[in-house]
């Protein structure tokens, strides 16, 4: 075999939960086309001027600026770019600004994720250097790592800064602080310098880890941490493939230069991967541009190596043996080549989906290749699948033999991808405590969905009415999906519909909610009550606008309307208003279709609230059940107001009688029903339940510290209910078993002290104290003792 | 009319009007004790000492004591805690703010240059189960310097609780199970470990109560 490319690949970054998208009324002719991707770099000056000018009327000094990040050409021609906010040259995080600049007419923009009235005086005292030493102090690599970090410096609004997070110990099963990504800082000014800093780490000792950092640009204190985890022409050919999920089928292939057959083709992808161009192209005429197919080297035993190689030297172009992965060892083989055939067609569909439905160039819009590595191993990829978007790619797990089968499905290849389109345009953060996790998951789900749709049929320029069976993962799971889309909850894990608190969930299971209203959107809602496509929030049912329609009108409120920039700030109901919008724009009745009232426009109002976001057109204001911030504290108030970390949540003193805040809205009865545990301790989160709830509503908490999951329910209306989540803490910081006021002196002795102190001292065990602690010891003496 | 009005002289002017009439020769029924009148308010005598005490203070009123944490002059603390243990009849009235306990400005409750008003402040308190007042007050930063204690450092304040029905005269205990205080020399951000592990401790006090009655 020669042109074997030893690789050090990736990290993760999405887990299993795979999904694709689509653009507006019909794509324009490839000769009109051809010309608006020509005007693309003048329209996307035209964008940046356009702002520009608006700058006063945005609340936006002349030290501010908006810097072009990424643009594409839409299904309609139109240019859709993305702005940067700056100040000072320097990047505003979480602050962008998107324009549509359309042949004539005029600049559509959306500003509603800019930061405003900026104020930042001075110069960061820290280095870069300095900030970067920080970085990897607490990030304490212990191997080598895969990268070296790389660094910005950034204005940082605090409005941003982290906040708790927990994780499950895996010896206890509890829900603990999770110190490494916990950050508690203080901060008096609503913007601050920083430094971004990426880290990347790939080895045995550290697993896979990509975090980033920021790093106050004077303190030097962590304000938030991030999880994430060419050349010679070659001739395009066409092989012949036995896949183990799609059969007998065609894939793109090329003659390499030495006469052979790999898993290449040149056709799509125009610019290189980011992550294979580390690799010097060989006399076989591989190029990092190009979409491929990898596969991971084992031992006989199913251990990584560690070694990667691209499917290559076959003489013949024909490809796998249709059989369940088993050649673990011989991954190269045609045994293990089956993985690669299925992944290669349905990478191959995908991409082209996209480009021919939605108008979009690769899952960037840029037309940057992506690859494939199937046979993938080790505690991180076996039984997984992954997209990683520092390396555009995929990461595909073998399975384990007599458990799941390979991760080479076609919608999983597909809800892989559609994360290469999310992460390069609204970039949802994907982890449990924001909303928007779910709608990364489920974005990934639907367009899976309707990749394999267009899989189904003739290729076209529309998504056929066929191909979809609403199931994610099902032969992988041997006839148990891994999720299902019309009633999600089948899995026992994931959520049919909103609530207040949703948010707790796995992203993958709190898409269920968006995975429901899509399909219900496309596909209707039943009547018939005890049908799995009924719904109690729309007894009536609905019709469907069908998989056309609803693709272009979820690709167009993903890839043009939202934006988290990676700080959780998207919610169910922002998408529910973005998507009514795209409705009306795309397919109202006006002449111009935009702005005006229309069947559509009111079915996707339906199938929102058919999964209780927002009220259905025409209904009035529904009860709301809201657990009631921990916000009492101006300073937390000011310092957390965005951050996810704290939303919903109390903290009261363990082993006390306490009465968690609720709020009732829109019914006058706001009479609730008190239940100990929530959805999400069944659903894939994480929270613990204990305690007594009284006869007349109050709770004895038990007497374990840790957050626990408490939940409401409104007596007018029980579809309307609330998850909360309270943190006992254990007020007792000088240990005479009893928490009163007295104990705060401790905490006050060991205040901004880092090191060496009683974790007691802690209201979150950890290893300082500061103004946290302070204020969650008020809030929960006040809480439990105020007096009347 | 006239009736009425004479129903309601109060007993000792009926029996004054009684003894005008007499020197008869029938004898009258003996006079019954009087009832204890119902007390409107409370009283605060202050205790003896230079120790830590609890001061009543001039803004007091006939229904509300309100009173002034004081410790020993010359002796520099960074801040006290302590519970209260009051009688029925006695409730724990809240300052402006909702607080139980109000802070007289002696301890330096912000971060040393701090021009945040929102800042946390190491200043709580609430009524717990069995009518326990629990108050604290504390210097956070260690930068503050330590304040002498010869002063008033807090107030908290007494309410007369009508509702209860006490009598006047009735004496009514408080007391204070609970009492501790942070030094002066709680070590310096610079110290060792084990210096600060030694040195972070907070004190046991015995604060002296005056004598509450009701009246």
């Amino acid at each position: 075999m020669h042109g074997t490319l030893p690789r050090p690949l990736t990290a993760l970054v999405f887990a299993l939960a795979l999904g694709a998208g689509l653009s507006a009324a019909q794509p324009v002719p490839v000769s009109a086309r051809a010309y608006h991707v020509a005007q693309q770099p003048r329209r996307v000056t035209l964008a940046q001027g356009q702002l520009m000018s608006l700058r006063p009327s945005l609340g936006i000094s002349d030290r501010e600026a908006f810097v072009p990040v990424h643009a594409f050409t839409n299904a309609e021609g139109e240019a859709v770019v993305r702005l940067d906010h700056t100040f000072d040259g320097h990047r505003v995080v979480g602050s962008q600004a998107i324009a549509k600049v359309p042949l004539g007419g005029t600049i559509q923009t959306l500003t509603h994720h800019l930061q405003s009235n900026l104020r930042l005086a001075g110069e960061p005292t820290l280095s870069a250097e300095k900030a970067t030493a920080i970085a990897l102090r607490h990030l304490d690599p212990k191997g080598v790592m895969k990268d070296a970090p790389r660094v910005e410096r950034v204005v940082f609004p605090s409005q941003f800064l982290g906040g708790v997070a927990t994780i499950v110990d895996p010896e206890t099963g509890r829900t603990v602080v999770d110190r490494k990504l916990t950050v508690l800082p203080k901060l008096a000014e609503p913007f601050v310098w920083a430094y971004e800093v990426k880290t990347r780490l790939q080895n045995e000792q550290d697993g896979l880890k990509q975090l980033t950092y920021y790093i106050d640009g004077r303190s030097g204190k962590i304000l938030r941490v991030n999880d994430a985890i060419e050349r010679q022409a070659v001739t395009p050919a066409t092989g012949t493939g036995k896949g183990y999920y799609n059969g007998a089928v065609s894939i793109p292939t090329s003659l390499m230069l030495d006469g052979t057959y790999a898993m290449y083709d040149p056709t799509r992808g125009t610019l290189p991967n980011p992550n294979l161009q580390w690799f010097t192209p060989d006399e076989s005429g591989w190029s990092a541009t190009g979409l491929q197919a990898w596969y991971e080297q084992n031992d006989a035993e199913g251990n990584n190596t560690w070694m990667s190689y691209l499917f290559q030297g076959n003489t013949e172009n024909s490809w796998g043996d249709g059989l369940p992965f088993t050649a673990y060892g011989s991954e190269g083989g045609a045994n293990g080549q089956t993985s690669g055939v299925d992944a290669m067609y349905a990478m191959t569909a995908t991409w082209d989906f996209y480009k021919n439905v939605l108008g979009l160039d690769g899952v960037d819009g840029k037309g940057t290749t992506i690859y494939a590595q199937v046979g993938m191993t080790g505690s991180w990829y076996r039984n997984n699948a992954a997209w990683d978007s520092w390396a555009m790619g995929l990461f595909l797990g073998t399975g384990t033999p007599g458990g799941y089968g390979s991760f080479t499905e076609f919608d999983v290849v597909a809800h892989e991808m559609t994360h290469g389109v999310t992460s390069t345009t609204a970039k949802f953060v994907n982890a449990a405590g924001y909303e928007e996790a779910g709608l990364n998951e489920a974005t990934s789900d639907f367009f899976a969905q309707m990749a394999k749709a267009y899989a189904s049929a003739e290729p076209g320029t529309t998504v056929p009415e066929t191909g979809t069976d609403w199931r994610i993962g099902f032969k992988v799971g041997n006839g148990t999906p891994v999720r299902w889309m019309d009633k999600p909850s089948k899995d026992q894990r994931s959520a049919d519909s909103w609530y207040d608190g949703l948010n707790y969930l796995d992203g993958h299971f709190s898409a269920g909610v968006l995975n429901r209203a899509l399909y219900f959107l496309a596909h209707g809602a039943s009547s018939t009550p005890g049908a799995d496509d009924y719904s109690p929030y729309l007894p009536h049912g609905m019709k469907g606008i069908g998989n056309d329609k609803a693709a272009r009108i979820w690709f167009k409120t993903v890839t043009e309307r939202l934006y988290s920039g990676g700080v959780g700030q998207v919610t169910f109901l922002d998408a529910r208003e973005q998507a009514i919008q795209v409705a009306l724009q795309l397919y109202g009745e006006s002449a111009g279709g935009y702005g005006m009232d229309s069947e559509t426009s009111h079915a996707v109002e339906n199938a929102f609230a058919a999964v209780n976001v927002g009220r259905a057109y025409g209904e009035g204001p529904r009860t709301q059940v809201r657990f009631a911030d921990w916000r009492d504290h101006d300073w937390i108030s000011r310092n957390h107001s965005s951050d996810i970390g704290y939303e919903h949540k109390q903290f009261l003193p363990i082993g006390e009688t306490v009465r968690p805040r609720i709020t009732v809205l829109n019914n006058p009865n706001t009479a609730v029903t008190w239940t100990l545990g929530g959805p999400s301790l069944y659903n894939g989160g994480s929270a613990n339940k204990g305690g007594v709830i009284n006869a007349d509503g109050s709770w004895t908490t038990p007497f374990n510290l840790g957050w626990y999951a408490i939940t409401a329910t409104s007596q007018a209306d029980p579809r309307q209910f609330a998850e909360g989540r309270c943190f006992l803490v254990n007020l007792d910081t000088d240990g005479d078993n009893e928490q009163d006021a007295v104990d705060l002196g401790c905490i006050a002795f060991s205040w901004y002290l880092t090191n060496g102190l009683n974790p007691a001292h802690s209201m979150f065990n950890a290893p300082w104290v500061d103004d946290s602690d302070v204020a969650t010891f008020v809030d929960a003496m006040k809480a439990t003792w105020w007096v009347k | 009319m006239r009736i009425r009005t004479l129903s309601l002289l109060s007993p000792a002017l009926a029996l004054l009007l009684g003894l005008a009439c007499g020197g008869g020769s029938h004898s009258a029924p003996p006079p019954a004790a009087p009832a204890p009148n119902p007390a409107q308010g409370l009283t605060y005598t202050n205790p003896t000492g230079t120790g830590w005490r609890l001061v009543k203070d001039p803004s007091s009123t006939t229904t509300k004591i309100v009173l002034n944490l004081v410790g020993p002059a010359g002796l520099k603390t960074r801040g006290v805690g302590f519970n209260l243990q009051a009688p029925a009849g006695v409730t724990f009235a809240a300052f402006s703010d909702g607080l139980p306990i109000h802070d007289t400005g002696v301890y330096q409750l912000q971060t040393l240059g701090s021009t945040d008003p929102s800042e946390p402040l190491a200043i709580t308190g609430g009524v717990k189960k069995g009518n326990l007042l629990s108050v604290g007050i504390y210097q956070k930063d260690r930068d503050q310097p330590a304040q002498d204690s010869g002063v008033a450092l807090c107030q908290i304040a007494l309410q007369f609780d009508a509702a209860a029905g006490l009598k006047a005269g009735t004496a009514l205990a408080l007391s204070i199970p609970k009492a501790k205080a942070i030094p002066e020399d709680i070590g310096a951000i610079t110290d060792d470990l084990w210096t600060l592990d030694k040195k972070m401790r907070m004190t046991d006090l015995s604060i002296a109560v005056g004598t509450l009655t009701a009246n």
